[in-house]
């Protein structure tokens, strides 16, 4: 069990390109926006124009088109399940038949449905995926706590949320790392995690992760103590030594952004099917 | 030039889990300086309240018996807290659970960033820090990549850069191997050597001690010894019954002068050692 090589969390591909110039802002204000406009989208033309779009971004960003795709495989069963699903069960009253077999019957709005379901949720991957790609998750928190801010006047405590986000980015590999040196140390004293069926494997986790919480509440006790000593008293008075700028390709992404929104909301009003 | 205290507690007690039946009294009736400038060695073995007594100099832990005063404020005293932490800083035993970011430079800028200091301030200080412990190389690395005595160096860096007059450093090198404890070791010196920054080092290593101005024996939770280095390892027996050792070059000498050579019994560094060894005839 070699945990720790293969927690890969936010892939961030570093690179100078447009897309990765850009404010961590921006991206994250772009990528909701997509997000929402994703819902609302239940034409093919819109997504013709949404896949052309996003393949621009790819390219723009030198993400190798392959690696922005590989993290579907894990998704692919699921998917494939949702649209047999949508196909089979979604019906509305006056829709055709297309294929029937035993119980089941297939109509032609249930595979519409299925079709819009799986490509949206293609998309959203792909939209979340590229920001990921594209963005450090320093500056990825760095933006949120900027963007949080302001929420703070209704009683979020936006700051320690971020700073929560941080500190588990950090722990992460270190608590990956002790839970790789308890298995370890079990496996010495003759705990075979392969053998045995999946109840016998299953109870076989419950004394790694006993130490493992154990030893989590420890760690979080003394870096409470720590940053209490580092004069930390929650997100009131804190200043930040990163300042984010907004820059000319800033400007020129929101205007890219708005255009292809305009588009797609024209699309959806205008030419879309209400269903 | 070491004269004023800055530190300073009288008839400082405190008891972990009182009011139960078994309360521990961690520290009883403690009376010690540390001075303005100085390198001060507290050490002890487990339990003899040394942590317990470290905790009460920037006010992690609040003194309910006796006082301590820091630069002249009152510990006790909740409006100090936050003064009191600007004064002194703490360096802990694991640099895994102090350290806050996954970016170097970013867990420098934390401790600056909690005293609301403007950016170009805070970006200034960091590469102070940064510089002073010779890891400005590091600055764009994760700590997860570091080895455990750059960790624990950039532990010092974050309470370096919120310039303290005191740091604190609580076992600093237990978790580390020979060469980090070094390299840390010769970092803290310069702290205390080159900017002037009072340090108080806790720790088991008499190796380690041989190097301070003074240096405190404590054991269960009272201050049993305390001078300087050479004076209190010239007492003989006593600092072995408080579960210590001595530093290797007095054990040496020691053994030597029992074989019948004339070395003085203020011995401690390897390099008076040799000294006197090439003086005899």
């Amino acid at each position: 069990m070699e945990l720790t090589k293969n927690i890969t969390l936010g892939i961030y591909l570093p690179g100078e390109t447009f897309v990765h110039r850009l404010d961590p802002r921006t991206k994250i204000i772009a990528s909701v926006i997509l997000i929402v406009l994703l819902l609302f989208i239940r034409s093919y033309e819109a997504y013709g124009i949404f896949l052309i779009f996003t393949a621009a971004v790819i390219f723009i960003s030198g993400i190798p088109p392959g690696f922005a795709l590989c993290g579907l495989k894990p998704m692919l069963p699921v998917l494939v399940l949702m649209w047999i699903f949508q196909l089979f069960l979604y019906r509305t009253p006056g829709s055709d038949v297309i294929f029937s077999w035993w119980i089941f019957s297939a109509t032609d709005t249930g595979l519409h449905m299925g079709n819009l379901i799986t490509l949206r949720v293609l998309f959203l991957f792909t939209v979340t995926t590229i920001l990921t790609l594209t963005t450090s998750m320093v500056s990825l928190t760095d933006g949120l706590e900027n963007l949080l801010k302001p929420l703070r006047k209704i009683g979020l405590p936006s700051q320690e949320l971020v700073m929560t986000m941080v500190i588990a980015l950090r722990f992460v590999l270190i608590l990956a790392e002790e839970l790789d040196k308890i298995v370890k140390a079990q496996m010495a004293r003759g705990v075979a995690f392969d053998r045995g069926n999946f109840l016998q494997k299953t109870k076989k986790i419950f004394p790694v992760f006993l130490p493992l919480f154990i030893n989590a509440f420890k760690r979080a006790e003394e870096l409470i103590i720590a940053m209490e000593s580092r004069s930390y008293t929650g997100g009131k008075g804190r200043t930040k030594m990163k300042t984010l700028h907004l820059g000319r390709v800033d400007l020129a992404a929101g205007l890219l952004i708005f255009l292809f929104s305009a588009l797609i909301v024209f699309i959806i009003v205008s030419i879309q099917p209400q269903i | 030039m070491i004269l004023n205290p800055f530190i300073e507690t009288t008839d400082l007690s405190f008891s972990y889990r009182t009011g139960s039946s078994n309360a521990v009294r961690a520290l009883k009736k403690v009376n010690m300086q540390v001075k303005l400038g100085e390198l001060l060695a507290i050490t002890g073995q487990n339990g003899s309240g040394k942590s317990t007594l470290a905790r009460h100099f920037n006010g992690l832990l609040t003194a309910r018996e006796g006082k301590v005063l820091v630069d002249g404020l009152s510990a006790a005293d909740k409006e100090n807290t936050a003064a009191i932490r600007r004064l002194v800083g703490m360096v802990f035993q694991n640099p895994d659970n102090q350290l806050v970011s996954s970016i170097v430079e970013e867990d420098i800028a934390f401790g600056p960033e909690n005293l609301g200091l403007p950016p170009a301030e805070i970006r200034e200080r960091v590469d102070w820090a940064l510089d002073t412990l010779n890891i400005s190389n590091l600055r764009r690395e994760s700590p997860n990549q570091l080895s455990e005595g750059q960790k624990q160096l950039v532990a010092i860096a974050g309470v370096l850069a919120m310039k303290p007059r005191c740091i604190v450093l609580d076992e600093p090198t237990a978790h580390l191997d020979p060469r980090g404890r070094r390299e840390v070791i010769e970092n803290v010196l310069c702290l205390n050597r080159i900017e002037g920054i009072t340090i108080v080092l806790l720790t088991h290593f008499m190796s380690e001690v041989v190097n301070c101005d003074r240096m405190i024996v404590m054991d269960k939770g009272e201050v049993k010894m305390e001078g300087a280095p050479c004076d209190v390892f010239r007492q003989g027996e006593k600092i072995l019954n408080l579960g210590l050792d001595f530093p290797v070059a007095a054990r040496l000498s020691a053994g030597l002068r029992r074989k019948g050579f004339p070395l003085p019994d203020h011995i401690i560094h390897i390099e008076e050692l040799i000294d006197s060894l090439c003086q005899l005839k």
